[in-house]
């Protein structure tokens, strides 16, 4: 048989690509149960890290049951939407993702440490290069941060990328979302300077774009549990 | 004004080879003299430019989770992002040896001068890098993609262009004899790439 | 199994003389990056290791049934598929170590190395020379990976593969980590150094011209 017959050339690259697909189509099926799975640790490990916990992969599951009491949807208004409720990875508060426009409502997850309640609140933003996102913990009094975690899809290694460290992220804790009843979220500054009238945190040298776009996910997205935040004060 | 910040960025920020070292192989071996490393430059930009949108469309309306939802509601669940790098190298290759053919058939004295490039660019790290990019940046439409793409080409060329001239230079220096050749390329390479890092600070 | 002189060269030659990143310049590109720590530089190394090993050997088996004319193209379809299974495995069982290497897993397609193999090598010889030149590149490729993120960890953060080695007591003592070595291009720097290393001891290998 000619090699360099056209005929050839085609039937080749065809059954060739057939085979490559249906192998990869295999595999992907094979491994998709298990890369579901770690994609569901990876987020209990961030929800854990706002509660300020570094849990490894494999104490994640026991340490956010142990935790997490409860998780739910909440509408606009800030009440808990009724049949919302659980902490399972298929509950509606753990599968839904921020940023798609079809959301039931804003998940929030409640956690118990040393008989406080804690409420943990799923952020979404835009950094430099990619979407940055991450998670607000709040106490109960609805104002003051009791930690925080950010991830980052692709920011520049060494600086924008700096936004996932501690240094960067302890920072926030004990700062105050509110001020004088308003709403008025922490702002991240340039290192050096201050913020009026606000809580703020030094932002990465280097990834200024970076930092604005973490000031800016803490304004909008925390600002959409704003109602809920406010009927938590009411609560007190 | 989004696009012109982004084409700024990518060629002094996050420089193809000076953040990301990629495209660094042609990036060694053709930095000898400036009027083959701006053939290359070329080269690598156009392709770059014509196959970042191609592979931009391909992943948003084909290989994305729920991209196929255009064909009718029961697609919305194929997720075939699994073949997205099959696809992209396919897409390149194809298009490399297209061009190749086209450049080939109707201007001899464009193909005499960039023919010799082309084949090397199929295995470019920088054209695969510029698509993996673009599908882990979500850029939002056709035009920022394309944007990103040339922006990412022509900073490419700028980096290989400058080496090229330096080494030109630098056959008159006296470089230690252990480090002559590739040793003092990457210095170079690495010093001109601490110089770009003073660009990250700029607010774009 | 005693191997043959012959075998032998095959397989460490690229760990020295014939070294894919020092002496034959290639596949620098999709790996430098990942080198800022021990443990991805690891994985790297190891990923790609398997790639060329595997690649080599079905572009071997399949060099007697090739098209000339898309010989580049099935290339990489194979080595693209290789990568992919990789990637899906890290996915499934290096999570962590998956999200850090990010777009350089796949970038393993374009590694020069892999081509480079595959054209030099595979294409004229059989299945198990062919194995055993993937896995001596892969593991020439590897050695200076691993070189290059055990300093950057060790000068950069003090630690190794994530373990704090450098002890507390110096940091007390007025020690610093070297930010710098965090940056990209220290990458490129401590390559060139390993290249001088290299090159100093021997003397064949030294270029002329600069």
């Amino acid at each position: 048989m000619n090699r360099e017959n056209s005929g050839y050339t085609i039937i080749y690259a065809s059954v060739m690509v057939i085979i490559v697909a249906l192998g990869l189509a295999f595999t992907h099926q094979v491994l998709i149960e298990k890369q579901t799975a770690n994609v569901n640790i990876d987020k209990m490990q961030q929800i854990l890290r706002s509660l300020n916990i570094d849990a490894s992969a494999d104490e994640a599951r026991s340490q956010y049951d142990a935790l997490v009491k409860n998780a739910y949807l909440i509408n606009s208004d800030g009440t808990k939407i009724e049949g919302t409720e659980g902490t399972t990875p298929n509950d509606p508060a753990f599968s839904t993702e921020l940023g798609s426009d079809d959301t039931a409502g804003l998940p929030v997850y409640e956690a118990e440490v040393e008989g406080t309640a804690i409420y943990i609140l799923p952020m979404r933003g835009a950094g430099l290069w990619g979407p940055i996102w991450g998670y607000l913990a709040v106490e109960g009094d609805g104002s003051t941060v009791y930690g925080s975690e950010f991830g980052h899809a692709s920011e520049t290694p060494g600086l924008g990328a700096e936004i996932v460290t501690p240094t960067f992220r302890k920072q926030f804790i004990g700062k105050e979302l509110f001020k004088e009843g308003n709403f008025v979220s922490v702002a991240v500054v340039k290192p050096g300077r201050s913020a009026a009238n606000r809580d703020y945190v030094d932002g990465i040298s280097g990834g200024t774009i970076t930092s604005q776009g973490v000031d800016k996910m803490l304004l909008n997205s925390v600002g959409e549990y704003k109602s809920f935040l406010m009927n938590l004060q009411a609560a007190q | 004004m989004d696009a012109i910040s982004l084409i700024i960025r990518s060629i002094f920020v996050d420089n193809m080879i000076f953040a990301y070292f990629l495209g660094m192989c042609s990036f060694l071996a053709v930095s000898k003299n400036v009027k083959t490393a701006l053939g290359l430059g070329i080269a690598v930009t156009f392709v770059l430019v014509l196959t970042l949108p191609i592979n931009y469309l391909l992943e948003n309306y084909v290989l994305k989770a729920g991209a196929l939802v255009w064909l009718g509601e029961q697609y919305a669940t194929v997720d075939l992002s699994v073949f997205s790098l099959l696809i992209f190298i396919a897409v390149i290759a194809s298009f490399v040896q297209l061009v190749e053919m086209v450049i080939e058939r109707f201007s001899p004295a464009l193909y005499a001068s960039l023919g010799i490039f082309l084949p090397l660019i199929a295995v470019n790290c920088a054209i695969l890098g510029g698509s993996l990019f673009m599908q882990q940046r979500e850029f939002a439409n056709i035009g920022m993609a394309t944007a990103y793409s040339f922006g990412s080409g022509i900073g490419w060329m700028l980096a290989i262009v400058g080496m090229a001239a330096i080494r030109e230079k630098l056959e008159y220096s006296h470089v230690p004899k252990p480090l002559k050749g590739l040793g003092i390329t990457f210095i170079i390479t690495a010093l001109m790439a601490l110089g770009f890092m003073s660009f990250s600070g700029i607010n774009i | 199994m005693a191997l043959s002189s012959k075998t032998k060269a095959v397989l460490l030659g690229p760990l020295n003389k014939n070294n894919p990143i020092i002496v034959q310049v290639l596949g620098i590109c999709s790996a430098l990056a990942v080198t800022s720590k021990l443990e991805p530089s690891l994985v790297m190394a190891i990923s790609v290791t398997i790639v060329v090993a595997f690649a080599n050997v079905i572009i071997s088996l399949l060099r007697k049934t090739i098209p000339n004319r898309i010989r580049i193209i099935v290339q990489l379809v194979v080595a693209a598929a290789l990568v992919t299974i990789v990637s899906e495995v890290l996915k499934a069982f290096a999570y962590d170590v998956n999200k850090q290497l990010s777009v350089f897993v796949g970038l393993i397609v374009t590694n020069c190395i892999l081509m480079g193999r595959l054209e030099a090598f595979a294409l004229g010889n059989g299945p198990w020379p062919s194995f055993l030149d993937g896995i001596g590149n892969g593991l020439g490729y590897g050695w200076i990976l691993v070189v290059v993120g055990f300093f950057r960890e060790l000068l950069g953060s003090g630690t190794l593969m994530g373990y704090q080695v450098i002890p507390q007591s110096f940091y007390e003592a007025g020690y610093e980590n070297n930010g710098l070595m965090m940056l990209a291009p220290m990458a490129i720097l401590l390559v060139a150094v390993i290249i001088w290393v290299h090159r100093a001891n021997n003397k064949e290998l030294q270029e002329e011209t600069n």
